[in-house]
């Protein structure tokens, strides 16, 4: 390895957080351009199933996390245990903060339909989204976004990775088919 | 000053003075159903424990609009006149079940969203990064010692700390009417005319039309008056009842029996 790949390793083991390029760049003085072809070069080098560790990029820079396969012992030796299931209600509200971040608390409950206080104040709690200050709206109701720990246990890049909420839109024939039943369920109403 | 001067209210949905969040919620600008009242309430009782002087009306007009605020929010629960439902009966049905439709195919995306989190999630979440912390001889050595003099520093600061000039309110007025006050002029009222309607005698303002509201309220509980409305949202009509204690003599405070 040449010396900017060293150096990036360093820093990069070093470093409790990941490491976003241009702080690689400031820290070994080197251009971007040259940090990139560098971190190409580790990438590869940990990728060679020579160590228990690799590189890999993740909320918004380079770190070092442990190969699949080397998990257990580091489970077993650090008694790291993997973070608890999310509900299907907490799912969907992250999903909406994700979205559509910053948000407000009202406006969660509005796209769910039900009350969304306590699946919000339970991600909080878990650190996967944090308070953002204050909207500019009647009552100044606290904002809502994702933190770098959810781009961490999400395995994502940046907000960036999320897919296209509308990649998930129902299809035609779905959406025939769920009018038809909204139909249905009118007519066997009706008085 | 009433205790409920200034009673600042920090909610998860609203952040302001208790007065201001009252007048919102009668605007539909805040959502009533977002507001916990039970929070309300112990931000007041703090207050209260706080204040050494225990103002009696104050307290009362707090309870009197937690009350309401309490039965505005069970009155949305219940099918039979609530404004809610009667919305709905008004919405077109065709509009009504494509609202429902474009609200359902909205959501679907969120669902479909966060299914694709939860696989993201399962395939992510065990991973083990690096954490350790910085070993302290690597940390950033602390600042080499100021670049300016202490006595610089406290001159900036002391600008920072400075008590901004309070901005003019003057523009604003208080509630003019409040439920004793309006008690006295609903009975001198009735004391002159037997019976009258509710928009003949409510002031325009909405808030003050709703301690009017209150006050009708209050005189229909102690028998005094007979509340007619033949359909929701009607004109209500107001009759004085002629019992023995009814609109003459009768003590004028009835917060006393709320306080």
């Amino acid at each position: 390895m040449d010396d900017i790949t060293r150096c990036l390793e360093a820093v990069i083991f070093i470093s409790p957080r990941p490491v976003a390029t241009d702080e690689l760049a400031a820290a070994c003085e080197a251009s971007g351009e040259l940090v990139m072809g560098a971190l190409g070069t580790l990438a590869a080098e940990y990728s060679a199933r020579r160590h228990g560790i690799e590189l890999t990029e993740v909320a918004g820079g380079y770190t070092f996390r442990v190969t699949s396969d080397c998990e257990a012992p580091v489970e077993r030796f650090a008694g790291a245990r993997r973070p608890d299931d999310l509900s299907p209600a907490l799912l969907e509200t992250l999903a909406v903060v994700a979205y559509l971040q910053p948000t407000t608390r009202a406006e969660v409950a509005q796209i769910r339909g039900v009350s969304s206080e306590w699946a919000l104040t339970s991600l909080v709690e878990r650190g996967l989204v944090d308070e953002r200050g204050r909207a500019d709206t009647p009552g100044s109701p606290i904002l809502y976004a994702t933190s770098a720990r959810f781009l961490q246990l999400f395995g994502l890049r940046g907000l960036g990775d999320l897919d296209a909420l509308e990649s998930f839109a129902l299809s035609a024939a779905e959406t025939d088919e769920l009018r038809a039943r909204l139909l249905a369920n009118a007519e066997r109403r009706r008085p | 000053m009433g205790s409920l001067d200034g009673l600042h209210l920090d909610l998860d949905v609203f952040d302001g003075p208790f007065d201001l969040l009252v007048t919102l919620i009668l605007r539909d600008e805040v959502d009533l159903w977002e507001i916990r009242v039970s929070r309300i309430v112990a931000e007041y009782i703090l207050r209260l424990a706080e204040s050494e002087e225990f103002d009696l009306e104050a307290t009362s007009h707090f309870i009197v609009l937690v009350a309401a605020l309490l039965e505005m929010k069970s009155r949305r629960l219940l099918d039979a006149g609530s404004p809610f439902v009667d919305e709905l009966a008004e919405l077109d049905e065709q509009a009504a079940g494509e609202e429902l439709l474009d609200s359902l195919l909205r959501f679907a995306r969120f669902k479909g969203a966060a299914a694709r989190l939860g696989c993201l999630f399962a395939e992510h979440a065990g991973r083990l990064y690096r954490t350790a912390p910085v070993p302290p001889r690597f940390l950033r050595a602390a600042s080499a010692g100021p670049a300016l003099p202490a006595a610089a520093l406290a001159g900036a600061l002391a600008v920072l700390l400075a008590e901004p000039p309070a901005p003019d309110v003057s523009h604003i007025t208080d509630i003019a009417v409040t439920l004793v006050a309006e008690l006295r002029r609903l009975r001198d009222l009735l004391a002159a005319e037997r019976s009258f309607t509710f928009s003949a005698v409510a002031p325009r303002d909405r808030l003050q039309k709703a301690v009017t509201f209150f006050a009708l309220l209050e005189l229909h509980n102690r028998g005094e008056v007979s509340l007619r409305q033949p359909r929701p949202f009607a004109e209500i009509t107001v009759t004085r009842t002629d019992t023995p204690g009814g609109a003459d003599g009768r003590p004028d405070d009835a917060l006393a029996a709320v306080g």
